[in-house]
């Protein structure tokens, strides 16, 4: 199954770096604690409402280790690399649909990732800070089913910001620009209840919340496994989106260099 | 004085390259700005929930930030391509610098000038509207604004210090990404917030280690609150002075030990 075998090779390809990648985890852990530190030191003179002190650590802590599930893929999913290399054009007449190829590639990326960067830094965490447990596998189970959902949401995401490369050069900035969207939207430091009211708002039409906040809630049981219908329903239109991209881009391959 | 001349026909000669694109730099421009925007919107947005962060409100918050801002804005303005140096210790590409008949540091930082109108702006701004908040409700008076000065000029001096040093170890050790995440990108992101919201071992680690708290909050203390004494500017300046030296040390050790990847 050509799915199986994309996502393999590109969690194999990374495995060769994986010694490199424990170091970096430090620096991800440093990020976190800082963020953990900012609500402790907030907590100081209030409540933290239906979350509590430990409740926000958990909160900061476990979107810190969703990270790397949910937002830090590769940027555009390569093909703005594969488009200035000129790889884009025998990629676009290969057998097998552009975004289904970028797609597998990428749910081998989340699954290392997932493995040798979530598990670490939450098993840190775990040993430092007074972490949430979930109370029952089933609320494990639908953390889990929340985050393949964020995964997804994203992969659509980069793979409409990696498409861009093939109208304009600077497509990367797309990337941070939906990183940063993702750190305030996303509720990835604040909880989207805590945000103004228009923020509140903007966040509610856009998909962001389902990266890290319904998960987030989910794991801390504040939130219901209903609110995944709307996660799964934002999956298919963006993969419609995606299809219909494609179509676009197959009609505008401009390859750069010579 | 000749060395000077080159320096600033190389920076020109940089800024029209660059200026070549000119949708490519204002886009940037913009999108820099934005990202930057969001960033403060964040601390922007946990003060207007809760009020203040240890008792420190937003304006005073939005000092500290703008200080560190301005101080980054001026230092990979002038010399980003140092932040850049493992791609030339990758490629090879730092061979051709070293033929130049210029010092090696000055030629890499005459490479891809980076102007970062958008940041300024920003930053700026921010600056602008958390000093007349403060004066306006009589916790600074105007002789705030050359200590301000000071401040943002040795904390450039400061990050320049911290991110020529991290660099260097680039000549031992080649890949130096992970580095600059902890001692530039952490270290900054905790300082844009007070640094007694931390405990105890990670002020050691800002104070001593990574001093990056002297690019903003050491300062502050004296001219937002009145603490200490005028000694906090002028030591905040020392220690980035010190620290300056202490890369350009290190710069030239590494520099000895340089070589090649060959081609």
């Amino acid at each position: 199954m050509l799915f199986l075998v994309l996502a393999r090779k590109s969690y194999l390809r990374n495995l060769q770096y994986r010694s490199s990648h424990m170091i970096h985890n430090i620096a991800s852990c440093l990020f976190g604690f800082i963020y953990i530190y900012i609500w402790v030191g907030i907590a100081d003179d209030n409540s933290l409402g239906e979350y509590g002190v430990n409740g926000m650590i958990s909160y900061v802590a476990f979107n810190q280790c969703s990270l790397w599930v949910t937002t830090f893929l590769t940027h555009g999913l390569g093909i703005g690399q594969s488009v200035r290399t000129g790889q884009i054009a025998t990629d676009l007449t290969r057998p097998a649909h552009l975004f289904y190829q970028s797609m597998s590639k990428e749910w081998g990326q989340i699954a290392y990732q997932f493995t040798y960067k979530f598990v670490p830094i939450y098993l840190l965490y775990f040993i430092v800070f007074p972490l949430h447990v979930p109370g029952s596998w089933a609320t494990v189970a639908w953390t889990a089913a929340a985050l393949l959902a964020g995964a997804y949401i994203s992969i659509c995401v980069n793979y409409l910001i990696g498409a861009a490369a093939l109208w304009t050069t600077e497509s990367h900035w797309l990337y941070w620009v939906n990183i940063a969207f993702s750190q305030l939207l996303s509720g990835f430091l604040i909880p989207v209840d805590w945000l103004p009211g228009w923020l509140q708002s903007a966040s509610g039409a856009s998909f962001y919340p389902f990266l890290h906040y319904i998960p987030a809630k989910i794991y801390l049981g504040l939130e219901r496994a209903d609110a995944l219908f709307a996660a799964y329903a934002w999956a298919a239109g963006l993969t419609l989106l995606c299809l219909a991209v494609t179509g676009l881009m197959r009609r505008n391959v401009e390859v750069q260099g010579g | 004085m000749k060395t000077l001349r080159i320096y600033r026909l190389l920076v020109a000669s940089s800024i029209r390259s660059r200026m070549q694109y000119k949708f490519n730099f204002w886009f940037s421009s913009a999108m820099s700005a934005f990202i930057s925007a969001v960033e403060f919107a964040m601390l922007a947005v946990i003060l207007h929930k809760f009020g203040h962060i240890q008792g420190w409100s937003l304006t005073e918050s939005g000092y500290l930030y703008a200080v560190l801002h301005l101080g980054r804005t001026i230092y990979r303005t002038f010399a980003s391509d140092v932040h850049h140096l493992e791609k030339y210790l990758v490629s090879g590409d730092l061979d051709g610098l070293l033929l130049r008949p210029i010092p090696v540091l000055l030629g890499l930082m005459t490479l891809n000038v980076s102007i970062r109108i958008g940041e300024l702006v920003q930053g700026l701004a921010i600056l602008i509207w958390s000093l007349h908040g403060l004066i306006a409700s009589g916790q600074i008076g105007f002789a705030a604004l050359p200590l301000t000065f000071i401040a943002i000029v040795s904390g450039a001096a400061l990050m320049f210090g911290i991110g020529l040093a991290t660099a260097s170890v680039g000549f031992w050790i080649t890949r130096i990404e992970v580095l600059q995440n902890i001692t530039e990108d952490a270290a900054r992101t905790a300082a844009q917030y007070p640094l007694t919201i931390y405990p105890k071992w990670m002020q050691g680690l800002l104070l001593g280690i990574i001093p990056i708290a002297f690019a903003n909050y050491m300062p502050a203390l004296y001219i937002l609150r009145g603490q200490g004494g005028w000694w906090l500017v002028a030591a905040s300046a020392l220690i980035a002075l010190l620290a300056l030296a202490a890369g350009m040390a290190l710069w030239r050790v590494g520099l000895s030990r340089y070589q090649s990847t060959g081609s």
